[in-house]
Order: C-alpha cells, then structure tokens, then sequence
C-alpha cells in the first residue's frame, strides 16, 4: 500500500480491517500498525476510524482494538500520538466503562505503558504526553475511590478484612429500579412510609419512630455515601414523577429528598442528625439495609412465644433462667416488638413447637445489639445490670453450656429416631452379602438401610453422628462431645486471632499421617488435632524458638527501652516475616523486654511458669510451618541460652 | 461521575427482596428434596424432624445449615420434614460475578429463595446405597482375608452425579467408620483444594454439609474437622492436553502415594479408594479409553461404575468386565473387576459455564480467605456448631522478586489458544514493527531487541534446563520462566510444590503441592510481582508452577 490514495480510500480499507480484528491477535494487530505506518498522512483519517471502531464495536472487541491503538502510538508515534490523543480521554473512558473487570485489569495496565517512554526508544518522553493519561488515570482514581467509599459504607466488617476492594459488589448494577422504593416501605413496615413526606421539611428528627439499625448507628456516617444514595433516591424519584406527575405523593416525595439534599449540602447537621437521616435514607432506599428487616424478624418469632422458650431454659441456667422468666420478658418483648414491627408471620409461629431448641438458640442475638430497645427495657427493669457489660453477661454462658452440656437441650432428645427395631440394634456386626451387579443393585434393602441409621440410634446433636448404644459405641460419643466441647472453646479463642490455610503436606507425610477421629482419646487429639497430622516433618528444620516481636509502628512505642538495661531496641527487617522485627524481644504484660534480660532476671523466680500459655492453645494444630508470635513459646525454661542466630 | 459501566448505586433484585418466612417442607420415605442456591444469596436448612442426609452425610436434627452458590439435594430413607428459610444476603460473594455474572436475579423464588426447588419421588439412591452395602461386603472381605479393600472408578458425562455418588460412597463409608481414600482427578473442580488439583484424601470423618468436602487443615481449629489432602497441580482444563502424557505422569505418582498409603495403613486398606473422574473422559475423544486404562492400571481398580452413558458403558464391559484386576496379588486371589451401570439421578442438573466459573471462584477464595458464607448469617441466629464452619482466613500480601523465584510453565499450545497475544507490556519482547531499524539512532537497541528475540521465542520463555538433565525431560513441556515477568501472571495462581528450585522439569510434574500463590500484580519495572500467600513469612525456596491457563484468572482477589 502506498500514497496516492484519497484519504478516505485508506479509511475505508482500515475500517474494514478493524472489523475483522475480534480477538486480541497480534499478528492482525500487527498488521494493522503496519498499515498505520505505511499510510502516516492519512494518520488523521485513520485515527478516526480507530476511535469511531472503539466507540461502536462491542464491548468484548474493545480491547483488540486498543491494543491496535497502543501498539500504532509506540511503533509509530507522530503523529497518531497527537490525533489520537486529542479524544483519548473520552475513547478509553467509553470502552473502560463498558468492559468487564478483567478486560479492565488489562485497560489499566495498558495506561500504565502509556505513562513511560515507549521501552527501547531513546525518546525519553511517555507515550502519551502527561495531561491525556494523567485526566484518565484521576477520572479512574475517582471512580474507584467513590466505589470504596460505597464500600465502606456498607461495611460488613467482613468485606473490609478480607480487602475485596478490587471488585466492588454490584459494579455493574443498573441504577436504582424507581418502583423498588414505592414497594418496599409498604411491604416491610406497618406504619405509614416515610413519615418526614407529611412535614416536608424533610427534616428527620421528628421521627417517632426508634432508630431502626443498631448496627448501622455504630458506624461513623460516611457524607459521601449518604449523598450518593440520596442522589439515587431523587433520581429515582424524578422518574417516578416524570412517569406520574400528577400523583401528589410522588410530588411530595421528591419535593422532601430535595429538601433533604439541600440540608445535607448545607452541612448544617451533627453528627447525630445525620444518623438518622442515613438511617432515613437507608430506609427508603433498597439498599444493604435488608439485615434489619431479617434481624428482627429471626429474634422475633421465638421472643413472641415466651411460653414456648420455658422449658428449654429452666434446664439450663440461673441466669438464663432468670432472664426468661415468662411474665416479664413476655411482656417487654410484646412492648418493643410491637413498636418495632408488625406481628411475626404466622407460619414462624407454627413452626415454633416443633423445634423447641431454637429457643436457646437465639437468645445471645438479643444482647449482641447493644443498643435493641430489648436491652434498653430489660435494663430499666432491672432485670440486666446498667453497666456496659450485660450484652457479654448473658451470651457467654448460654453459647458455652450448649457444648458443655448437650444432653441437657431436649430438643436433641427428642429427635432421635423412635425406637430401633430389636433385630436391628446389633446391625454392624451383622454380615453384608450384597453382590456387585447391575441387577443386584436395583433390588431395595431396607433392612441394610437401617444399618446406617437405626442400628445407631444414639445422635450427636451437634452433627448428626450416630452412635450404638453398646457400651463401646456411649464412649466414643462422650469422646465426641469432649471433642466438640474442646473444638468450640478453641474456636472462640482462635477467633481473636488471625487464622491461615496451612501448607498441604508432602507426598511422604501423607502417606506417614494417620487421620485422626473425633471420637479419640483427648490425648490423641492433643498432639495432633485435625489436620497437624505428620506436621511438616523433615521438610523444615526448626532451631530453637527464636524470640522476637514485631517492631511498634508507633513511634512513642518505638523509643521506649527495655525496663531491665535501659537499652532501646533496634529494628531490623525480616525477610521471613516481611516486617521490621525486633530481635530478642518479648513482650511481658504491655512492657517490651528484651528476652535475654528477662530470662536473666527470671532465671529463678517462680512467676513465669505460672504465666505459661493458656490451656487451650496447646492444641492448636498450626505446627504446619506457623509461625506465631513468640509469645507463646516465652517460657524462659527453655530459653536461658538465648543467643540469637539472625534470622 | 457517572459512568455508566462504575455506577455504583447496589440495587439487585436480591437485596430488597423482604426475607420470606421460612417454609416447611414434608418429605416422605425415600424422597428428595432438589434446590439450587445462585450464588449470593444464602439459604438456611434446619431438619425439624426424622432423618435426612444430604449426599450421604445426615443432618443434625435441629441445626441450621446455610447453603449459596450450590446445587444439591436433600434425601430422607424415614421421612423427614425440613424448615428452609432465606439467609442474609451475603454482600461477600456478590463479587463473585463481576460484569454481571449472575445477573441480578440471583434470587429465586422457591422457599427461602431458591432459584429452584422441588421434591421428586424418585430417585437412584436405592441402587447408591446398595452399591455402598457391595463394597461393604468387598470390605469385610477384605479384612477377614487380608486382601486390600475395593477400589472403585466412577465413570461418566458432565454432570451425571459423579461427584454426588462419590460423596455418597464416601459418606456412607465414613458413617461406618470406614475410612476411604478419596481421589479427585478433575482438573475442573477442585476437592479440598482450588480447580487445577489432583488430589487424594483419606476421609474418617464427617464430609461437610455445607461447603463441598470440607476444608484442608488451617491454623486455627474448625467445627467440621478438617481433611488433609495430597495435592498435585495439573493446571490445564483438559485431561487430555498434550495427549494425556502430563495428566498420566501425575495420576502415575498420585496412584504410587495412594498405594503407599495403603500399604502402611491398616484402614486405609481395608476400606479401598473411591475414583472420582472428570467428564471428558467419558466422552469419546481421543485419548479418553487410554487414560481411563491408566487410571484402571495404576489404581488397581476393582469396581467400575458407569453412570449416565450407556455407550460407555458397553465399552467397559467389553474392555473390562472380569478381567483381573492390575493388583499384584490378583493373580493369586483371582481378583477381577466388575463393571456395574448406576442410574442416572433426575436431580443432575447442567451447570451452565458461568456458575462452574463461580465455583471455581469460590474455590480459591475460600482457599486463602476460608468459608464464604459471612459469619453473621448464621452466628446471629444459632449457636449451632455445624452452621459456624465459616472460618475467615488472613492470607498475606507480600512483593516477592521475580528474579528469585522458579516459576515453570507448561508450555503446550492448546488448540484453542492462541499464544501469540498482544501484551501492551511485553513491547519490545517482537521486534517486528520497533521504529528504530529505520533510523541510525535507534539501531543499537534494535539489535538488542533482536538477540534478545532471538533468544526468547516466546515471551518471557527462555531457555529451559533440559540441556542439564538431557533424555529424561526431553518429553516434560516444562519451561522455567526467565524474567522479565510476564504481565500475564496477574490473577493467576502459582503452585508451590515440594520440589527443590533446581529439581528437573521431570520433578517438578510429578511434585506434590504445598500451596497456592495468588499474583495481585506484576511490576516489570522492578521485577516484583505483588503476591497473595495462605501462610505469612517467606514463601519456601521451591520450584513453582503456574497456572497459567488454569485455574482461570481470578480478578480482584486483592484490592
């Protein structure tokens, strides 16, 4: 190819050949910048139809064809740099917004190559001049920003830990569909929706009614969240009245968002107020919030049936006893729940008999909202404390007495099959002829059936484990409830720490590894858990524990010597840990010490055995190359002879 | 700002959808109760009464179990009634589908919202569990003569209830304190470990009800107790890749631990291996009769079950049905195989692309960041141990150097595939359409561009090792990465193995894994690349695999 030809010859020729380019292939990309090349005077033509291609092919085509923009601008330069730059902004801004998240990954890294010099070239100027990648790259920062900022808002502590913050939920979500808002009011509360409509001030303090969201108020309002959903909500709203403006509501409605917006711009409210403006706006808008409706609703079905919740407690506790005594909590719950939601639907009601031990099941998801009106009542009638302890009081001992205690829930005792059949009772012993044949596998077996479950009548209630009822068969269950007991104390204490998949075991552990039962002896269990079987065995050398901390981020912290010798610690960097640590540092109570120094003081002195680690975490099966901080292995027994290699 | 493509107002059909109380469901003798949870959305299952077990594994009478993204079923032998009701939405998962995956109607409007479910009166379990009481007879057999217990080979389609029988043999067996080694060698799903694995796992105790098989050991204790597999990367979709001759090589060495296993445990023994397959190798592709000969050799199997193909079936009669079996001693005790049809389950459903994506998905996240299921769903409502098994996992981020790591690829050009992608980041790696060549300036860089070229075919492959170990690894396409490192590597998975750095291509295939490493990000610039790993500190100086095509990418693990 070469000039001579009209302009629109050659874009037409190039249009065609982008047409055709529907995966990322670099030979076609190639050739398309070879094309480029060869016809650099018709460079604006052809910028065109890049970007008119860009614009208008499909999503999944888009990026082939930036990458024919990416690869024209680095092999060829000038000047499709400039007639491709000037639109560049609105090019990629249409494709990024169009294109799932991968092909965004992708997008995003292409940008970045724009921001160097092309790789090779002695020009040291990046690809595209600074103001065109740099108007993306904030048009991109911002829109990522505003979806974190959407994140947090909605902020299960979850989402946070876990750090999903590359694809934000509901990314690609349509706008808010209008008739959500009118549906959902009405059908989850009984009082009239949206009472701030009638004032029109849209001024929410005049709410009679309780905060809805114990959980939501513990969190800091987020302004920026607050006015998107707002924003949503009006434009929600404006549809509503494009489609019905004569419908006076809708007018109203909209009229009190504007307000409401306005009050919000103006920046005139507390701290408080703007709580209940977001749990206002939450309200009404479709959003998160579903966790209220749902809490409530599952606290409430068995609250409202006291009756129903007796007998269970009485076998349990004192205080739980206490707590639901009929008369009272009867009567405060009929009082909170009316207020706070319409009667339970009915069929939970049915529901209730048949499943009594519900009933225990619920009660420390009373206490864990700190601020329910249940708490609040029961605090005023003195029934809890009024200190900030009663959420933690009543929930620690019901969640520990259902392990420690599984007889004693009837519902477990109830359920166990009626009664086994005589013939079946000593069924694992009985032989099994069965023959493995097409034929034989059709004919029904009931009697073997039974095998698996009548012969065993004796359930574990927590899992659903069968048990015989032979002496052998009521001793490996208690076995098993130990396990069970142990498992969920060290659960509790292990959800205070961070916790990891550990490695997978080597071929030679596996095969050495034996899996352990829940039904074993304690000590079995002790030394190797579930799943530190075989451990990492020969694959890693430990030395003696080495006694470390992490180093303080804070810098008060930092300066702080060790009480003994008055000497400051020295952070180092640790590549095993990926961290500045300090060496031979232990932590006693909040005071850092050096190891060597509290070994030498302690030497004698009684104190540090008794401070040894607490029972449960003995246990704990993360030999697997865990590497926990020191403070489990700081008994200065062991460690007189600390003298640290580095790591 | 609004873009179209970033709005970020969360409105999905799910999220106001009012929970529905929950309804009770009556099953009577010998029915099943069918659902399929979409994922995001959450059900709570409690059995109110009887007995009930899902895949073999029975149901706590009282507990709330929580299920998402799942498909399965619900069987009763005595009868049963169910409560099922609508768990909370859970936010977590949402992100599973990005571009919109799942679409919006995540939620269904069966009981408790259930994109589907029904009852159905029949179904094959009467011919499962007979098939469970042929290897139990196999079994007492084996323990009153010595012999090893029956190995098992379950054979057929996509989506004809493989895995579901298997977790059925598996469970009934556990149930009767048996302890079988199960084997996944489907490279599509994965068992106790992300997609890509082949594993095997001896299994005492109870399968999760909730989340697939369970969980592999943590740091941390977990109510279910957890499983430990023996896991092998093969980091292709297809078996078949490079006709067969990688998959066999790992499934040879699996075999050789499994019967290690065996050999030194008593139980183990007794009780037998329980095969689960991948679907294509039950269709007739090319390859396909080979490797399922191989895996019959290797394992010493002794049962083949056929479901849901009658061709194959005849085919293995045919090739199979009484012969002896590979077992050392077959000849002494006239072992042979038997080759049995199970009925397909009209509860199989396809699982469509997306969802299996999901899965998959789903696999790997909860490998470094434990179950999906968000705590609150079923701490706020039950103290029931069996619901709680959500343990969140802390992985750690961390930069590694490129430079100081091993990282083999297999190098088979997939039909499907095209190697030759435009990387806007590898530039330069082709020298083809570089501006220099043309003017004196620029020469000298083009000529290192070129030799560089020259030495790496393909980007950021260079040369392999097989000059060191010449023969034997000649046929492993296995190539060590050289840096720069390839752009690609983001969202993939790196395997760790047990191999030493500088072990042969050859070791390194037949290795078995420690564990993944998620690739957030790769810094060419600097040669780092930013990394997800299950366990803090160094990553272990090991030889590692990446999984380039396989398991898919991954987006958005890592903020």
């Amino acid at each position: 190819m070469s000039s001579g030809l009209a302009s629109d010859e050659v874009a037409e020729d190039y249009k065609n050949s982008l047409e055709d380019l529907t995966t990322n292939d670099r030979f076609q990309i190639s050739n398309l910048t070879v094309i480029a090349k060869e016809n650099t005077e018709h460079a604006m033509a052809i910028s065109r139809v890049l970007e008119n291609h860009i614009r208008t092919t499909p999503p999944a085509h888009k990026l082939p064809a930036l990458y024919v923009v990416d690869s024209i601008v680095k092999n060829v330069g000038t000047p499709y740099t400039l007639f491709l730059g000037r639109n560049m902004y609105q090019t990629f801004m249409n494709a990024y917004t169009l294109v799932d998240s991968q092909t965004r990954r992708k997008l995003d890294e292409m940008l970045k190559t724009w921001k160097e010099p092309v790789p090779g070239s002695l020009d040291t100027r990046p690809v595209f001049p600074p103001e065109i990648t740099r108007s993306i790259e904030s048009a991109l920062i911002k829109a990522r920003t505003a979806a974190l900022q959407q994140q947090q808002a909605r902020s299960q502590q979850d989402v946070l830990t876990r750090g999903r913050v590359g694809t934000p939920p509901g990314w690609t979500n349509s706008p808010t569909p209008p008739q959500n808002i009118v549906r959902y009011p009405s059908s989850a509360n009984s009082t009239p929706p949206m009472p701030y409509h009638r004032n029109g001030s849209g001024f929410p303090s005049a709410d009679p009614r309780p905060a809805p969201a114990p959980q939501i108020q513990q969190q800091d309002v987020d302004l920026s969240a607050l006015n998107r959903d707002l924003e949503a909500l009006i434009t929600a709203a404006r549809s509503d009245f494009a489609s019905n403006p004569l419908d006076p509501s809708v007018q109203q409605r909209l009229k009190a968002l504007l307000d409401l917006q306005g009050i919000l711009q103006r920046q005139e409210l507390t701290q408080e107020q703007l709580k209940l403006v977001r749990n206002q706006v939450s309200a009404l808008a479709p959003k998160p919030v579903i966790t209220v409706p749902q809490a409530l609703q599952s606290t409430l079905p068995t609250v409202s049936t006291p009756t129903m919740t007796i007998p269970p407690a009485q076998a349990i506790s004192q205080p739980l006893q206490q707590l639901l005594n009929p008369g009272t909590l009867a009567e405060l719950i009929k009082t909170t729940a009316a207020r706070q939601q319409p009667t339970p639907p009915p069929q939970a009601q049915n529901s209730l008999p048949q499943a009594p031990t519900s009933s225990a099941t619920p009660q420390p998801a009373i206490p864990s909202a700190p601020e329910n009106q249940l708490i609040a009542a029961l605090r005023a009638r003195g029934i809890l404390p009024p200190s900030s302890a009663p959420p933690m009081a009543p929930a620690t001992p019901s969640s520990n007495l259902n392990p420690a205690f599984p007889f004693l829930v009837p519902g477990q005792v109830r359920f166990t099959p009626p009664v086994p059949t005589p013939q079946a009772t000593n069924m694992p012993n009985v032989q099994v002829t069965v023959q493995m044949n097409t034929a034989s596998i059709k004919i029904p077996r009931l009697a073997l059936i039974a095998t698996l479950y009548e012969s065993r009548p004796n359930r574990c209630g927590t899992c659903g484990r069968r048990f015989s009822t032979t002496e052998e068969g009521k001793e490996k269950k208690a076995r098993h409830l130990d396990w069970h007991f142990r498992t969920n104390q060290r659960m509790a204490e292990a959800a205070k720490r961070a916790q990891n998949r550990s490695w997978y075991v080597d071929e030679r552990d596996w095969i050495k590894s034996r899996e352990v039962g829940d039904d074993e002896g304690l000590v079995d269990t002790e030394t190797s858990g579930e799943g530190a079987i075989g451990g990492d065995g020969g694959s890693s050398k430990k030395g003696p524990p080495k006694q470390w901390i992490r180093a303080p981020n804070e810098a008060t912290l930092r300066n702080i010597p060790c009480p003994i010798c008055q000497e400051k610690f020295e952070s180092t960097w640790s590549e095993d840990v990926q961290d500045w640590i300090w060496q031979d540092a232990v932590t006693v109570g909040n005071r850092v010490y050096h190891a060597s120094c509290y070994a030498e003081v302690t030497k004698d002195g009684p104190t540090p055995a008794r401070r040894e680690t607490p029972s449960g975490r003995t246990g704990t099966p993360d030999s697997v190359l865990g590497k926990r901080k020191a403070e489990g292995v700081d008994s200065p027994g062991q460690n007189v002879r600390v003298k640290m290699e580095p790591v | 700002m609004s873009l179209p493509g970033l709005d970020l107002t969360q409105t999905t059909a799910d999220q106001d959808f009012v929970a529905a109380p929950p309804t009770q469901i009556s099953l009577t003798k010998g029915s099943e109760w069918r659902f399929e949870v979409a994922f995001g959305t959450v059900i709570r299952v409690k059995l109110l009464a009887g007995t009930a077990e899902l895949f073999g594994t029975e149901l706590a009478p009282s507990q709330t179990y929580t299920f998402s993204g799942t498909k399965g079923a619900i069987y009763t032998w005595n009868g049963c009634t169910l409560e099922v009701g609508a768990g909370d939405a859970s936010p977590a998962v949402d992100g599973l589908a990005p571009g919109g995956v799942n679409g919006t109607k995540t939620r269904g409007f069966g009981a408790g919202g259930c994109q589907s479910e029904y009852t159905a009166e029949e179904t094959p379990m009467v011919e499962y569990a007979n098939i469970h009481f042929a290897l139990e007879t196999l079994r007492q057999e084996a323990k009153a003569t010595g012999k090893d217990g029956p190995r098992v080979l379950i054979l057929g389609p996509e989506n004809a209830g493989k895995t579901s029988v298997s977790k059925i043999l598996t469970a009934y067996a556990t149930k009767m304190e048996r302890q079988p080694i199960v084997v996944n060698l489907d490279p599509n799903e994965g068992m106790l470990s992300v997609p890509g694995t082949l594993t095997a796992t001896a299994f005492r105790t109870m399968i999760d009800v909730e989340d697939g098989w369970g969980s592999s050991p943590m740091s941390g204790p977990s109510a279910v107790p957890v499983k430990l597999p023996l896991v092998y990367f093969y980091p292709m979709q297809n078996p078949l890749e490079a006709e067969g001759s990688v998959y066999r090589s790992i499934i040879s060495r699996l075999a050789l631990s499994v019967m290690g296993r065996m050999a030194e445990d008593e139980e183990a023994r007794e009780t037998g291996i329980i095969v689960d397959t991948p679907g294509i190798l039950s269709q007739s592709k090319a390859g396909a009769l080979e490797t399922i000969n191989h895996i019959v050799t290797e394992f010493s199997i002794t049962t083949i079950l056929v479901t849901g193909s009658e061709r194959l079936y005849s085919l293995m009669m045919r090739n199979y049905d009484n012969k002896p079996t590979s077992s050392a001693s077959a000849v002494a005790s006239d072992e042979r195989i038997t080759v049995v049809k199970l009925s397909k389950s009209g509860g199989c459903v396809d699982r469509d692309a997306a969802f299996m994506k999901s899965v998959r998905e789903s696999q790997i996240r909860t490998y470094f960041f434990g179950n999906p299921i968000p705590s609150t769903a079923s701490a706020a409502l039950s103290l029931s141990v069996s619901s709680t098994t959500n343990v969140t996992l802390s992985p750690h981020a961390q930069q590694l150097d490129f430079n100081s790591l091993s990282v083999y690829n297999y190098t088979i050009a997939s039909l499907e595939e095209d190697e030759d992608e435009y990387d806007p980041s590898q530039f330069g790696a082709s020298d083809a359409f570089l501006p220099g060549g043309s003017t004196d300036a620029e020469t000298s860089t083009t000529q290192q561009q070129e030799e560089s070229a020259r030495v790496t075919p393909l980007p950021g492959i260079a040369s392999t090792i097989e000059s060191a170990t010449p023969g034997a690894a000649a046929n492993v396409p296995l190539k060590k990465l050289t840096p720069p490192a390839p752009s690609a590597l983001a969202n993939t998975l790196l395997a760790i193995t047990h191999a030493s750095p500088t072990a042969s291509p050859a070791e390194v295939r037949d290795a078995s894994i420690m564990g993944f490493l998620y690739v957030a990000d790769v810094d060419n610039e600097k040669g780092k690349i930013r990394i997800l790993a299950p366990v803090g500190g160094r990553v272990p100086p090991r030889a590692i695999v990446w999984g380039k095509k396989w398991p898919d990418e991954v987006v958005g693990l890592v903020g």
